[in-house]
């Protein structure tokens, strides 16, 4: 092999590396971009309090985003979309439960997670097995969620309260941090040596990336695929009780309105919603991207049909740079 | 000769009897019966027209989606887009004012048809999958309508009536009084709707709304513009959303940016129940519209079993699970031998 | 002489594909009014060369005259327009469409406002009814056979009235007696001054109905015969096609492999892909599957891996009952497969090198849930070492490799294994002859060594011949032929693979 081939190559796989985290590089510069915008429209916008709880909003955004990730790294087009009724269900049923007590927590979070167990395990089924698609799916299921909240919370205006850990835990801050925000650095490490380094991790993206090699590989695609789902809606459902501790009561609507974000803020990350591929990073700069482009629009006035349309526009617009599969020859 | 006749009667009946279709209408047969049974004088004028009012949105909603999801799309902006036309129609109309009328049918109209176009280009042009495409739009259609409507209301023009209650209008000459009630206008839409779609199958766009479906790549070989196709597919859809869109505003006399939401699912469910493969290229809109009866019929049942308001949502999410389920059971395993063909 | 008008005319055709060159120096005449054979072993570049005449690829280099002017089709259709129909190997079908929609499809013409469906159905019918008159056009296409399949796809070309009609292997998926209206048709299409290239496997078909043949070699045409002026003669045909190879073959020791079976299959059905197929497999030893492409070889790999829970066989791995209906059933039995179609099939494209080989460990029960990454990145450096992958380091996406080092990969997966079997499908495709060497290299030394015994399926004969102790010819999803020592050479294969029926 010639010296001249050799840099070509070397060429080649720089940028490669750079053409790997490409859509990391996007996401940092459109939060850069907007609060540049911000800074020039609206006074204060740059402020360490409005920065901390644009933290603190996003790592909500976050979260949800995680159950999004997880749903479609699995491949076969996946998605959730019953992730914001299944938080709210969660939290109106555990602030029954806790009634404000930190004693029955334990017990909460058991309810939580075997919430979560069912709904994704319905989830899983009907989208793996039966091979219905997900986004129909989970919407179906958010629907029923949503009916046994109006079921359950019928002539009631607040079912009870979170145990004060919880709030702590969500709503307070350590000094000027918000405790949300630590909850996430711990968070993050650990979604990301499961999702590197274990086999389940592996074994999701493979499924993910190439169903017939997984498949061939000896790997039972439909489990693993079932299996990413419970654990969307396990997670959802303990995004529930911090979505409560914030929150302090929980009502009708607490998780519908995260959902739509969940989904840009994986879109925006670089997330291929063809599975197989992901970085957790970048999920959590395209929640902050979301969190401050709505700060943005409150601040000029523009409120949630701003945000919509915002949120909207910028999936839109994404979907199409990222997903085109325009014909050509 | 005569023998050879009844041969043929036998063999179509037979055809019929084993056709893929055949249980659903079963099924309709049945909802409906059970409908009448329960619902109190179920054949008198009045109740017929109610129930036809009732189940005019849907139905209208079902066939837009059942050309999409036919083309090889899927649209879960239809809910999110038939409130943004109510907040649009209801923004341009004036109270007393008629002409605003015709206006606000030119404007919502046009918004209809770039909603369409907009979806289509996501769908057919970009060919991003169109669940996703029209989840992100959705999102547009909803924040635009907020912005024109924040809560619901608006005004809308006396004559809009005529999309609902012909009656209901003083200036109405008595002749199309009499006609608004031997003929509900929401019958008139479906009749309209039912029209366009018998037009359009009989053209090439309906043929190849199916091939592209199908299998687009021998279509796109065999020299047909796809993503044309699905634009298409998508603007015919929009005409769909525009006449349950008059309908509703004529109804609610005014614009609600929400209104539309839950209507989205349960018309890819009818579709679905309506026998239309999700994969797309097969299927008949005419069935959809079966599927969309069955599913009213349905709702009527809970509805008169006295179950407490609370628990529709709960029903209608679990019927729609259970039908969508089951005909997707129905379908894998009736095509379980082509299926494993084509693994290669 | 009185040659007709030549209405097609390519000239020093080049084509590669990556690193794979298809056609080196490629010429083809049509004339008009004549029916043209075009020949030649697989991978020769014959559909490749009539992709490119349509306008599914475009050349590399090289000048297509279409009645006398160049021409460069940038898609079918423009073909079609100037009166190029082509049918394809895989079908272009709509299978939601019936029969007579199918054949109008793109063409249909308006009666007043509507489509003309009286008419489009007349003209559909007088079409099938030259093919295949028992056809019932109002059929949907997803209800007929693939011989129906096949002769509605060819009524489709037809319809289109060509100037020039290109089939490719038009007759693979026919009957005989369907293939006979086929022929029907075509000298009544050529009696009206109809150019048609004609591709098929089988030489009996071709000396049938051609006037005269070109025979591709490795992408380029080697010979052609005017059978009026020349004469038929099959021997002199399948030499063409085989070319030099006698001179080329490499040296070759015939094993005769009597150690004991490893793997005994008996009865192994699976849909309309394979009947009744048994075999057995002797320990130490390379058994090759062989015949024209597309005969149930790949299904055949796919199947002994488990990949189809619908098969059915009695299967005994060293005397033990298996069950081969999942993957994973297999490759927990020791029996490992390298894929023919590596980048659908084998690899993750995106990911790196070192999870791709590490990958189908974590199919196993007793993998722990934190993979040991150390200890894995040994292994894989071993891998790398062993197959000399070519490559800065293992964490390298796997598209960044040349095809021959993405091969390497897909068997590397398996290196850690105690393979009693190894499936290899077409492993050599695509691959340069430098990787290619490698990989038999390794393999054969582990054969040799009594580590494993193989299974290998190759569309090109000559590593069949070069590698195999025996052979089983495939035609139409049954082992019609096993061939032992001596007998494993170019000319049996293909007269074995060709002269069935």
């Amino acid at each position: 092999m010639s010296t001249r081939s050799m840099t070509n190559f070397q060429d080649s796989a720089a940028y490669k590396i750079i053409d790997r985290h490409k859509k990391l590089i996007i996401a940092f510069l459109l939060i850069v971009f907007l609060f540049v915008i911000g800074e020039f429209t609206v006074e204060t916008f740059l402020t360490l309090s409005q920065v901390l709880l644009t933290l603190k909003l996003a790592s909500f955004i976050a979260l949800f985003a995680l159950c999004q990730m997880i749903a479609i790294a699995g491949g076969g087009s996946g998605l959730d979309l019953s992730v914001g009724y299944m938080a709210t269900i969660t939290a109106v049923f555990t602030a029954a439960i806790m009634e404000g007590r930190n004693s029955h927590l334990g017990v909460a979070v058991l309810a939580a997670l075997g919430l979560g167990l069912v709904v994704g395990l319905i989830n899983g089924t009907l989208t793996a097995y039966l091979r219905l698609p997900p986004l129909v799916v989970t919407l179906a299921m958010a629907n029923i969620l949503q009916g046994v909240i109006n079921v359950y919370t019928a002539g009631k205006n607040i079912t009870g309260r979170p145990s004060p850990v919880l709030q702590t835990m969500a709503a307070k801050s350590t000094g000027i941090f918000p405790n949300i925000v630590f909850l996430l650095l711990i968070i993050t490490p650990i979604v990301m040596i499961l999702l590197y380094k274990t086999k389940l991790g592996l074994k999701l993206f493979g499924s993910g990336a190439n169903e017939t090699a997984a498949y061939l590989s000896g790997v039972n695609v439909k489990l693993v695929r079932c299996t990413s789902y419970i654990i969307s809606s396990t997670l959802a459902s303990i995004i529930g009780l911090l979505l409560l501790g914030n929150m302090g009561i929980a009502f009708k609507d607490m998780g519908s309105n995260y959902v739509m974000p969940s989904i840009a803020a994986v879109v925006v990350g670089g997330v291929s919603l063809t599975g197989g591929d992901g970085n957790y990073i970048g999920v959590i700069l395209g929640a902050i991207f979301l969190q401050t482009l709505t700060n943005l629009l409150v601040a000029l006035g523009w409120g949630d049909a701003g945000k919509w349309t915002g949120f909207g526009i910028v999936l839109f617009a994404l979907l199409i740079l990222y997903l085109s599969n325009r014909r050509k020859r | 000769m005569n023998g050879k006749n009844n041969n043929a009667v036998a063999s179509a009946l037979k055809r019929f009897v084993s056709n893929h279709d055949f249980p659903r209408l079963l099924i309709l047969i049945a909802m409906f019966a059970l409908t009448a049974v329960m619902q109190k004088n179920f054949f008198a004028m009045k109740s017929i027209v109610r129930n036809i009012n009732s189940f005019t949105p849907l139905i209208l909603l079902t066939m837009g989606q059942a050309v999409v999801i036919i083309s090889g799309g899927l649209d879960l902006s239809v809910g999110t887009a038939l409130s943004l036309l109510t907040c649009v129609a209801t923004s341009v109309m004036r109270q007393g004012l008629p002409i605003t009328g015709v206006y606000a049918l030119l404007v919502t109209f046009a918004v209809a048809m770039a909603m369409g176009l907009i979806n289509g280009i996501g769908i057919g042009f970009f060919r991003v999958p169109p669940l996703i495409v029209t989840f992100a739009t959705s999102y547009i259609w909803l924040g635009i309508a907020l912005f024109l409507r924040p809560t619901p209301g608006g005004e809308t023009v006396d004559w809009f009536q005529v999309f609902y209650k012909i009656r209901n209008i003083e200036s109405a000459p008595a002749s199309l009084k009499a006609f608004g009630e031997i003929i509900p206008p929401a019958l008139v839409l479906i009749i309209l709707g039912c029209i366009l779609w018998w037009i359009i199958s009989r053209t090439k766009t309906g043929r190849y709304i199916y091939a592209v479906g199908g299998n687009s790549e021998s279509a796109y070989v065999t020299g047909i513009n796809t993503s044309w196709v699905q634009i298409k597919a998508c603007l015919i859809n929009s005409v769909f959303i525009f006449l349950a869109a008059l309908f509703f505003v004529g109804q609610s006399r005014s614009g609600d940016a929400r209104m539309g939401d839950p209507l989205t699912l349960k018309a890819i469910a009818a579709v679905v129940v309506g026998g239309i493969a999700l994969t797309g290229g097969r299927g008949s809109v005419y069935y959809a519209f079966v599927g969309a009866l069955i599913f009213s019929f349905v709702s009527k049942i809970i509805f008169f079993a006295n179950i407490p308001n609370a628990f529709q949502t709960l029903f209608s999410g679990v019927i729609i699970i259970i039908a969508i389920a089951g005909s997707q059971l129905y379908t894998l395993s009736s095509r379980k031998e082509m299926e494993e063909s084509k693994l290669t | 002489m009185n040659q007709t008008a030549k209405v097609l005319e390519a000239t020093g055709i080049r084509k590669h594909f990556g690193g794979v060159i298809a056609l080196s120096n490629a010429n083809l005449v049509c004339r008009s009014g004549r029916i043209t054979g075009l020949l030649g072993a697989n991978g020769s570049g014959k559909s490749t060369m009539s992709k490119i005449i349509t306008g599914v690829y475009s050349a590399d280099k090289g000048e297509i005259k279409y009645n006398g002017r160049p021409v460069r089709y940038r898609n079918p259709n423009e073909a079609r327009q100037d009166g190029i129909a082509m049918v394809f190997q895989n079908l272009s079908l709509v299978a939601d469409l019936n029969v007579w929609q199918n054949i109008v499809l793109g063409e249909e013409e308006n009666k007043g406002l509507f489509l003309d469906n009286r008419g489009a159905m007349e003209h559909s019918r007088a079409i099938v009814d030259q093919l295949l008159p028992d056809l019932d056009i109002r059929k949907m296409v997803h209800e007929l056979n693939p011989g129906e399949m096949q002769i509605v796809e060819i009524a489709k070309a037809i319809s289109e009235n060509p100037k020039l009609l290109i089939l490719d292997e038009p007759t693979a998926a026919l009957e005989q007696a369907q293939v006979k209206s086929l022929f029907d048709t075509m000298r009544a299409l050529v009696k009206k001054g109809v150019a048609i290239i004609f591709t098929s496997h089988r030489l009996w078909e071709v000396m049938e109905i051609c006037d005269d043949i070109v025979v591709f070699r490795n992408g380029a045409n080697v010979a052609s015969i005017d059978f009026a002026k020349d004469g038929k003669d099959p021997e002199k045909i399948i030499g063409y096609i085989t070319g030099e190879t006698k001179e080329a073959k490499t040296e070759k020791k015939a094993r005769t492999v009597s150690g004991e079976t490893v793997l005994q299959i008996r009865n192994l059905n699976y849909s309309r892909f394979l009947k009744d197929v048994s075999f057995e497999l002797k320990k130490g030893e390379i058994l090759g599957i062989g015949g024209l492409a597309g005969q149930g070889q790949h299904e055949l790999m796919l199947a002994l891996a488990g990949n189809y829970p619908g098969a059915t066989c009695d299967a005994k791995l060293n005397e033990k009952k298996i069950r081969l209906t999942r993957p994973a059933y297999a490759i927990r039995n020791s029996i490992h497969l390298v894929p023919g179609d590596r980048q659908l099939e084998g690899l993750f494209l995106s990911h790196s090198l070192f999870t791709n080989i590490i990958f189908p460990k974590l199919g196993l029960s007793r993998q722990p849930l934190f993979t040991p990454r150390k200890k894995y990145r040994k292994e894989c450096q071993g891998v790398i070492d062993s197959l000399s992958i070519v490559t800065h380091n293992m964490d390298m996406p796997v598209n960044s490799l040349s095809g021959g080092n993405q091969q390497k990969v897909v068997v590397g997966k398996w290196l850690s294994f105690d393979t009693d079997v190894l499936l290899l499908a077409d492993p050599a495709k695509g691959v340069d002859v430098g990787a290619k060497r490698d990989l038999y290299d390794y393999i054969v030394g582990q054969v040799k060594e009594n580590k494993m015994s193989v299974i290998l399926y190759a569309s090109d004969n000559e590593e069949l011949i070069q590698y195999c102790d025996r052979l089983l010819i495939m035609y139409e999803g049954q082992i019609v032929a096993t061939l032992e020592g001596e007998e494993i050479n170019d000319e049996t294969i293909v007269a074995t693979s060709m002269r069935v029926r």
